[in-house]
């Protein structure tokens, strides 16, 4: 008997993971960045398309303010990077909304600004939430320096010697952007009416962008003070330290309902990952090179365990099960038998489901895929949502259909007991003084009644107990007439049972549950790494770290 | 200055301080949404308006102006009573009221595949409908639904529109009605002239305003408690 009696044709279909096991927020809180993640995807197509960057503006002067315009020219479009630089004192500087004035604020531009179109940015991009852009823009977004490490980097180039690669090693970032807004924010461009362009198709693509170009703007500003300071005797960065430094970013609770209001979105981007898994483990033997190239990611990504820090509590047990996962997965596949088998990518994954922590598994998908790129780029497609279409209710529908969707995918809210106190111990809000979302303590804090819909263990389960009491023939055009309450959760009952990665499978009133592993998630499908939570609802991650620049593009270096 | 935690993501966009403002879709969209829901509509259905008054002005039409005027005139009134009530061929208000027209275009959206709201049965009668120009969108849904373009008649004229969104007629003499009773029908129509075209017509500064006071009822008043909540542990000078 051969191995390929014993091992039955496997096909993607039936390698998905189901929601029920990926959806649940622990291990969404564990997600690593993938090929898929969207700066990858932006760096794969400028490669590819042979874009050229260049900086035809450069008005700093010698204390470090003025405006810049970074170039990037694609087959079709261009689009400039905006940047005004401004002599911020330390007193002033917050991560935080309450901020007022920033050490750089940066738009990303729909084509080749005038010097007029610059005067009229400069008069609204500084300003940030306070000013307006208009439908020539796409971006609007803003950062800080990390003040220890950017000054000790101006100083050392000054002086002609290299910044001190502890120092480097233990920030990664010149500066971190507070907040990167898109899609129609402060009056910019509508997503809508730049969806249509091949370059923006794919999720936050603009802002992706805006965040690349910051990074080199970043490199740009430190070694245009050195010279300022050091004259001759200054150098300029090495280019291994250069290609080390990302583009920090720090945010907020602000991030983490943006994945239960896109519920589309979400099933979009969860399904081409789960997609391009199964693909990978449907691979009957490892293609030439693949099993080189895993092994060459896996180094990187024990490098770049090492180098990731946190204080946090929870992220510093999930970077303990990971770097010890990471160990015991290259001490597996050092055995040159393990990926030389029948259907190897399927059983090492069996293995991990077996023997490693989430993040260790979750690190793993992302390592499977990464020399894989013929076999699941093309998913990177699908992963933009077209929600309107998904936002008329079936009216026809019958009860009794819809009661089954229910129980079969939200079991688990229907299982969630809500007299326990723990089970609703939050409520989602809105604050009156920044408009922004927050998270309170349902049993001592006032303002409960004004509750986000965010809530859909409860809303569901609600929805439930109407929908026991009608008769199961009744259409739901009928029943929503009666109860007009139950209309937001129908919709989104109905677009699950399309769309079954839609939904967090999780409580998010629950007393234990952490916002930031709504945070990771997102954050990793952009392409974030180093994710390290400041507390229960803020992180700070990098972008772009190790990753080339626009002006490395721009000599022939490719990614 | 104060220190107040703050994230640096927000919900959603602020609004200008006086005068007229050019508002994205999204904007529009958010805005008249969270104005629904401080008006007391139930969340799903101020879905539907936030989405209407988007759809409205994407055609030059003032959605956001018509929507403020509704949620003002029908401010804190049970939904319930505006709720449309159906007999053979004709959707009226359950109590003296006008219907309320988003809860009367959701409704008829829900029953587009159903026998209630078939144009194929003949002319229906809607009203008295508050806001009628409100229903378009809704109009258009239906039209989408059963492969059908929708014509509009009321006293005061005629309008058309059609499943992908086009429209024709007297539509900004619809928008001007408080309150109107309408026949609608089905028809078989080429080339309406008025689509989507991604126009950003000014929002007035009352409009914004009276939207942004609605809106700000889904908002949690400060208390030391949201703000100790908030933000990093850590600080951000470093």
């Amino acid at each position: 008997m051969d191995c390929a009696t014993l091992t039955p044709d496997l096909k993607p279909a039936d390698l998905h993971r189901s929601p029920s096991v990926v959806m649940r927020l622990d291990r969404m809180g564990s997600a690593h960045p993938t090929r898929l993640s969207f700066l990858r995807g932006l760096l794969r197509r400028v490669a590819r398309d042979g874009w050229r960057f260049d900086r035809p503006v450069w008005d700093i002067d010698a204390t470090g303010v003025g405006r810049a315009v970074y170039r990037a020219a694609g087959p079709d479009r261009t689009y400039c990077l905006v940047a005004f630089a401004h002599d911020l004192p330390d007193e002033m500087r917050s991560d935080r909304v309450i901020a007022t004035a920033w050490d750089a604020t940066f738009t990303l531009f729909d084509g080749e600004p005038t010097t007029a179109d610059l005067d009229r940015l400069q008069a609204n991009v500084p300003l940030q939430e306070a000013g307006r852009i208009s439908t020539r823009e796409l971006s609007l977004s803003r950062a800080n320096r990390s003040v220890r490490l950017f000054d000790h980097v101006v100083a050392r180039l000054a002086s002609g010697r290299q910044p001190d690669l502890a120092e480097v090693e233990s920030v990664g970032y010149l500066m971190r952007t507070t907040a990167v807004y898109g899609s129609g924010k402060f009056g910019a461009a509508d997503r809508e009416t730049i969806a249509d362009r091949p370059e923006l198709q794919a999720p936050f693509q603009a802002e992706m962008l805006s965040v690349w170009l910051t990074r080199q703007f970043t490199v740009d500003i430190v070694e245009h003070l050195a010279a300022v300071r050091g004259g001759a005797d200054a150098v300029r960065l090495d280019p291994a330290i250069r290609r080390g430094l990302g583009v920090g970013n720090s945010t907020g609770l602000g991030m983490a309902p943006f994945l239960i209001r896109h519920p589309v979105l979400l099933h979009n981007w969860m399904n081409a990952r789960e997609e391009a898994l199964a693909r990978v483990r449907a691979q009957s033997a490892a293609a030439p090179g693949t099993v080189d190239a895993f092994v060459r990611a896996l180094d990187a990504a024990r490098e770049n365990a090492a180098l990731w820090h946190s204080a946090h509590p929870v992220q510093v047990a999930r970077l303990s099960d990971l770097r010890r996962d990471l160990d015991r997965l290259a001490d597996r596949v050092a055995d040159g038998r393990v990926l030389s088998a029948p259907y190897p990518w399927d059983a090492l994954w069996r293995w991990a489901e077996r023997d490693l922590s989430l993040e260790g598994q979750e690190a793993l998908l992302a390592l499977m895929l990464e020399p894989h790129g013929a076999l699941v780029d093309d998913l990177s497609d699908g992963m933009s949502a077209d929600e309107a279409g998904s936002f008329r209710i079936d009216g026809a529908m019958t009860v009794a259909r819809l009661r089954a969707i229910l129980a079969r995918h939200y079991d688990w809210a229907l299982a969630t007991d809500f007299s326990d106190p723990r089970n609703a111990a939050r409520f989602w809000y809105v604050s009156e003084e920044k408009l922004e979302p927050r998270l309170g303590n349902r049993f001592d804090e006032d303002g409960a009644e004004r509750e986000q819909p965010l809530c859909i263990a409860r809303l569901a389960r609600e929805l439930e107990a109407a929908l026991a009491a009608r008769s199961g023939d009744e259409r739901l055009a009928a029943f929503l007439l009666d109860h007009p309450e139950h209309r937001y959760m129908v919709r989104r009952a109905q677009i699950t049972a399309g769309h079954p990665f839609a939904e967090v499978r999780d409580n998010l009133t629950a007393e234990d549950m952490l916002p930031i592993d709504l945070m990771r998630c997102k954050l990793a499908f952009f392409g974030a790494s180093r994710f390290d939570p400041r507390s229960d609802k803020w992180v700070r991650i990098s972008l772009f770290q190790g990753e080339p620049y626009p002006s490395d593009m721009t000599s022939g270096d490719r990614p | 200055m104060t220190i107040e935690p703050n994230d640096p993501t927000r919900s959603g966009p602020p609004l200008p301080a006086g005068g007229a403002a050019s508002l994205s879709q999204n904007e529009i969209r958010a805005l008249c949404l969270k104005a629904a829901r401080g008006a007391g509509m139930d969340w799903g259905i101020a879905e539907e308006a936030g989405s209407a008054a988007a759809w409205l002005s994407e055609r030059g039409l003032d959605g956001p102006g018509a929507l403020l005027d509704w949620l003002s005139a029908s401010d804190r009134i049970p939904a319930a009573s505006r709720r449309p009530e159906m007999t053979s061929g004709s959707w009226r208000p359950s109590d003296d009221g006008p219907m309320c027209p988003i809860t009367l275009g959701a409704a008829l959206c829900d029953f587009a595949d159903l026998p209630e709201a078939a144009l194929s049965r003949g002319l229906l009668r809607l009203g008295p409908v508050g806001r009628p120009v409100l229903l378009l969108p809704f109009l258009s849904g239906l039209g989408a639904a059963q492969g059908s373009a929708v014509r509009i008649d009321w006293p005061g004229g005629t309008v058309a529109v059609d499943g992908r969104g086009a429209l024709s007629g007297d539509a900004e003499a619809l928008r001007l009605e408080p309150e109107a009773v309408l026949t609608i029908a089905g028809f078989r129509a080429e080339g309406l002239d008025r689509t989507a075209c991604c126009l950003r017509p000014a929002v007035g500064p009352d409009t914004l305003r009276g939207l942004d006071d609605l809106a700000m009822r889904t908002t949690v008043p400060p208390s030391e408690a949201s703000r100790a909540g908030a933000g990093a542990a850590t600080s951000d000078n470093d």
